[in-house]
């Protein structure tokens, strides 16, 4: 596509055309309408002139008869720039005026006629041309025969300059509309094709890249905006993934670098039979254990994602609070910790029921691993988990109190962050994503999930809007 | 450490099946398109006593399960020509009842409502544990009898009355909190089957994630203590490597 090719086909162009197209129309229309009032204008003058005279005319007549007509005819007709007039006998034989090569039986029919002359100072033929004139016949009594007329010619020259003068300035415009078109759509083009250049750079990998803004606060100006807005989004989420393909290279890799160097040095070093059975069943649990870090991946990239947002209803949230409890129970009281649930009023919400429960499962299991059973009598503190759900506000509170070793403050933030908790807990039993996999739970429901003291131990807190999430740009 | 089937033997799976010494031989198909993956469980099948015919494509499978008497369906969820829950819907539009297990790499939640709404019978996700195939494959084929209708149930001198909720083992009447009633009622619907704990997590307590804690293990201990605690035989016995089953003993 040549450089004027693709000026002509752009957008700024075509509506340039269009406007032109009916601004011409326009124009022409007006001028039109002006040349056609105009001609009527001096046509209606003629004509009053010419009645005037013949109405003068007339009355000299009938005051002077024949002779006094002639006289004044006469007088008139030496004027310079007189009107034309010509009186005949009944038989067509002039008797004064100054007109003459009128067309053959022009006088014969009384009334308003257009008509070819000549003067009669000018009566070469070859030399002058014949005029036109609007002329009047009038029948004086006693068969004369009167005709006054006006020259047309200037009311035809007057038409003619107004429109040429019509077709010189549509011819103006048109063409400064083109030029000024051809100017902005070039600056228009010249602001797109850096946008587009932009727009490459950024699809070559630059992430970077943003779309340059000119600062007028026009249309593009915005948009640029918008859609440097969205880059900003796009290269957050982009940073967020590379994060976390990461953290799940990491997380995957290690297990398996040791299930592989496990299984290495049994072919190696094994001798007996029990020897490749142990470490065969190594070989299972630790691929188990990978299974369900990959299961917790999973599931976490799927809630932030957002996917699980169809099966959502609503339910109780103490009923689960009660449910989880009840599961978590006994597992806390083989440890020697005593788990209490408070959750007395019906805490209505709406989500997804098993993630939730998930979710909470993940906090109390999590609890139940880092307090550590205390006697009763030692500080005062007995060793137990409190499970509530409450409601606050329009929001819905699932909370676990344990009175565990805390998390500092400083590392809060931290641990919640996503999959920063794989760092720390590569030696703790689990996929070590429990509390991600809560917070992204939490987040997918348009809620969160906070730590804070608990005076002494760890309150993990999940804070659920009542009705949902809320749909973003909704 | 959990134990796992004796690799040595040319039964791998013979310990599980010495768990049951009472199994009824079933006749299964197994719908799979991974080769490999099909003729390991066919073997596995066989070597636990149980008749396996296997099929690597949609067609094909549905051809053999409409022809074959089969006990149980066993099928992957993507397949060759034609899906696993189309080869399902295929059969009951034909009016074949026969139980499917829908085996897939979709693990999640949704994905397994839809399976089960496809009219699968059960939903395992990919890897999964044979024992946990096996456990579950035969609960399928067992349903059939219709055990669930019962009122009262017997293992031995256990006796659970659904209507009354009352549990009595011999004269002794053992009282339950209402989650220990269900895990017992779970167990004696399928007495002398082995019941392992994901199935228990989903149909006692309705959940499908894993709770990484094995926090069953200490329900079935409590249940243990309270049914089968100063009694000289244990109803309640943990099959290694797979799960739970309760049986009377002294057969």
């Amino acid at each position: 596509m040549t450089a004027l090719g693709k000026l002509f086909r752009t957008t700024t162009f075509k509506l340039t055309l269009v406007y032109l197209t009916v601004f011409a129309l326009f124009a022409a229309f007006l001028l039109g309408y002006f040349a056609l009032n105009t001609r009527r204008l001096i046509t209606e003058q003629i004509t009053d002139t010419v009645n005037a005279e013949i109405t003068g005319l007339s009355e000299q007549y009938r005051l002077g008869g024949i002779r006094r007509l002639v006289a004044v005819v006469d007088a008139r007709a030496r004027r310079p720039g007189s009107s034309l007039y010509l009186v005949t006998t009944f038989a067509g034989e002039s008797l004064a005026g100054n007109v003459t090569s009128l067309p053959p039986g022009t006088l014969d029919n009384a009334g308003w006629t257009e008509t070819a002359y000549r003067r009669l100072d000018e009566s070469d033929s070859a030399e002058h041309p014949e005029h036109r004139a609007l002329a009047r016949v009038f029948q004086l009594p006693g068969g004369f025969r009167l005709l006054v007329g006006r020259d047309l010619d200037e009311r035809e020259r007057l038409y003619n300059i107004v429109i040429s003068a019509g077709r010189w300035s549509i011819a103006i415009v048109i063409i400064l509309g083109l030029v000024g078109g051809l100017f902005v759509t070039r600056r228009v083009l010249r602001r797109v094709d850096a946008m587009t250049e932009t727009t490459r750079t950024i699809m070559q990998g630059d992430l970077g890249g943003r779309l340059p803004v000119a600062g007028t606060g026009d249309e593009l100006d915005r948009l640029a905006e918008n859609l440097n807005l969205m880059l900003e989004r796009i290269e957050a989420l982009m940073h967020g993934l590379k994060e976390v393909s990461d953290n799940i290279a990491h997380d995957l890799k290690t297990p398996l670098t040791r299930l592989r160097n496990r299984t290495e040095q049994a072919l190696r070093s094994a001798k007996k039979e029990s020897e490749y059975r142990a470490a065969l069943e190594n070989t299972i649990e630790e691929s188990d254990g990978l299974i369900r870090t990959f299961n917790a991946l999973l599931m976490i990239a799927r809630a932030e994602s957002g996917q699980a947002r169809e099966n959502m209803s609503e339910f109780d949230a103490a009923e689960i609070a009660h449910d989880i409890g009840e599961l978590y129970e006994p597992l806390a009281e083989e440890k020697g910790i005593a788990l209490k649930v408070e959750a007395e009023m019906p805490a209505p919400v709406k989500g997804n029921r098993e993630l939730i429960s998930q979710a909470l499962a993940n906090l109390v299991d999590n609890s139940i691993k880092y307090t550590e059973p205390r006697k009763e009598t030692a500080n005062g503190v007995p060793a137990e988990i409190v499970v509530r759900a409450l409601k606050e506000g329009d929001r819905i509170l699932l909370t676990v109190a344990d009175s565990g070793p805390g998390i500092p403050e400083a590392e809060r933030s931290r641990v919640i962050e996503r999959f920063v908790r794989l760092e720390q807990s590569r030696s703790q039993p689990g996929s070590g994503l429990g509390l991600s996999l809560a917070s992204a739970v939490a987040r997918l429901h348009g809620g969160e999930l906070t730590l804070t003291d608990n005076n002494p131990g760890l309150k993990s807190i999940i804070a659920l809007p009542r009705g949902g999430p809320v749909q973003i740009g909704g | 450490m959990p134990s796992y089937p004796d690799i040595n033997g040319q039964r791998p799976f013979g310990r599980i099946a010495e768990a049951q010494p009472d199994r009824v031989a079933m006749r299964l198909l197994v719908i799979e398109d991974d080769r490999d993956a099909a003729e390991y469980l066919v073997k596995a099948f066989r070597e636990v006593g149980h008749v396996a015919d296997a099929a690597t494509d949609g067609d094909d499978g549905l051809a053999m399960a409409l022809g074959g008497q089969y006990d149980v369906l066993i099928v992957d969820r993507m397949l060759p020509k034609r899906d696993g829950l189309a080869v399902i819907g295929a059969l009951r539009a034909k009016g074949m009842e026969t139980p499917a297990l829908i085996l897939s790499a979709l693990g999640q939640v949704d994905d397994r409502v839809k399976g089960l709404r496809a009219g699968g019978d059960d939903y395992l996700p990919k890897p999964y544990s044979f024992s946990e195939l096996l456990a579950r494959v035969e609960v399928l084929a067992r349903r059939r009898v219709g055990r669930s209708e019962e009122t009262v149930l017997r293992v031995g001198d256990l006796k659970l009355d659904r209507l009354s909720h009352q549990v009595h083992r011999g004269q002794e009447e053992i009282s339950l909190q209402p989650r220990e009633f269900r895990l017992l009622e779970y167990l004696m619907q399928h007495a002398g089957q082995v019941v392992t704990r994901t199935m228990l997590l989903e149909n006692v307590w309705d959940y499908h994630f894993d709770p990484q804690t094995n926090v069953i293990d200490v329900h079935i201990s409590r249940l243990r203590s309270k049914i089968d605690k100063g009694f000289s035989l244990p109803l309640l016995h943990t099959v290694r490597g797979a799960g739970y089953m309760i049986r009377d003993g002294a057969r």
